[in-house]
């Protein structure tokens, strides 16, 4: 049942989107969709370069101050969240400048 | 394939593994495999209640979870010993001692109780387990922690000497229907799977 209801809601409101946008952006669609998979894509590239940066950090850790640092940190949803934001810079620093205007 | 062309395509495989995730029951399914079946509980001569977290002298859910499950066995009579293990920050209760008091407001009597805080990991616990029971004689034990972790649990109690009858606890259940609740079960799953390939990589299992 929440599956359904999450389904319905979210098909409506992007049914909703993509009406409005074909009929004032109808060339920036695809493009737009392409993008959104390109910053999905980084984020899942960030997420991984965390996590494994902070395994490798977590072993060095133990080794090197000889206490015990769990590997667990690095399982915290904030983490996932950051890898977004870190995702959502990068791929606007990528994007060329809007010109400035007369 | 252009860098952009890669990351769309892991863009979409992401789109396409979340909806997997949340929307059908692909995270049942792997429980299904992953984690074997439960035999009913038989007797032994200690129970050993795994540590999760404690936060502030707070148990997490898992914590509470295992320690009731703990709890239970005991007043079943299935064994005469029950050890809480987890560990706590400095100048904090650790989470052995607030379960081993709560195991006491439940009733177990306090010669019955056994709390050891020294088990960081898993592997720490069952050599810190066997120091405890192995000079008491007792080999046979009574293993509760999470269903998801009982197979990697189970695999280096035994490899500590100790002969393991398991006792998993459902901390989150395999039958969950709504999204979220499925991917929490999947990153329990992936959490697991991973703890699982660290272990066999250091030769631990």
């Amino acid at each position: 049942m929440d599956t359904a209801f999450i389904l319905v809601v979210v098909g409506l409101s992007s049914l909703a989107a993509v009406l409005v946008a074909r009929a004032r952006y109808r060339r920036r669609l695809r493009s737009a969709v392409g993008k959104t998979l390109e910053t999905i894509g980084l984020a899942a590239v960030f997420l991984l370069l965390n996590v494994g940066v902070g395994f490798c950090l977590t072993l060095l850790a133990r080794v090197v101050v000889g206490r015990f640092v769990s590997l667990y940190y690095s399982d915290d949803v904030t983490i996932l969240a950051v890898s977004v934001l870190q995702a959502l810079v990068f791929q606007w620093s990528r994007e060329p400048e809007a010109s400035a205007g007369p | 394939m252009s860098a952009r062309g890669a990351l769309r395509g892991i863009g979409g495989a992401t789109v396409a593994l979340f909806a997997a995730l949340a929307f059908t029951p692909l995270s049942n399914r792997l429980h299904g495999v992953l984690v074997p079946p439960a035999a009913p509980p038989e007797p032994a001569a200690a129970i050993v209640v795994l540590g999760a977290r404690v936060d502030d002298g707070v148990l997490s859910n898992s914590s509470l979870r295992r320690a009731l499950e703990g709890v239970v066995l005991f007043r079943q009579g299935l064994a005469p010993l029950l050890v809480m293990l987890g560990t706590g920050s400095r100048g904090k209760p650790s989470e052995a001692d607030v379960r081993v008091r709560l195991a006491q407001d439940l009733g177990v009597p306090a010669t019955a109780l056994l709390a050891d805080p020294r088990g960081h990991t898993t592997r720490d616990e069952a050599r810190v387990s066997w120091e405890d029971l192995a000079p008491r004689g007792m080999r046979r034990i009574l293993l509760v922690t999470g269903s998801v972790h009982m197979p990697r649990a189970a695999a280096l109690f035994r490899r500590a000497g100790f002969e393991v009858v398991e006792a998993p606890v459902e901390e989150i259940s395999s039958g969950v229907g709504g999204p979220q609740a499925r991917l929490d079960l999947a990153r329990e799953l992936l959490r697991e799977l991973l703890a699982r390939a660290y272990y066999r990589a250091a030769g631990y299992l």
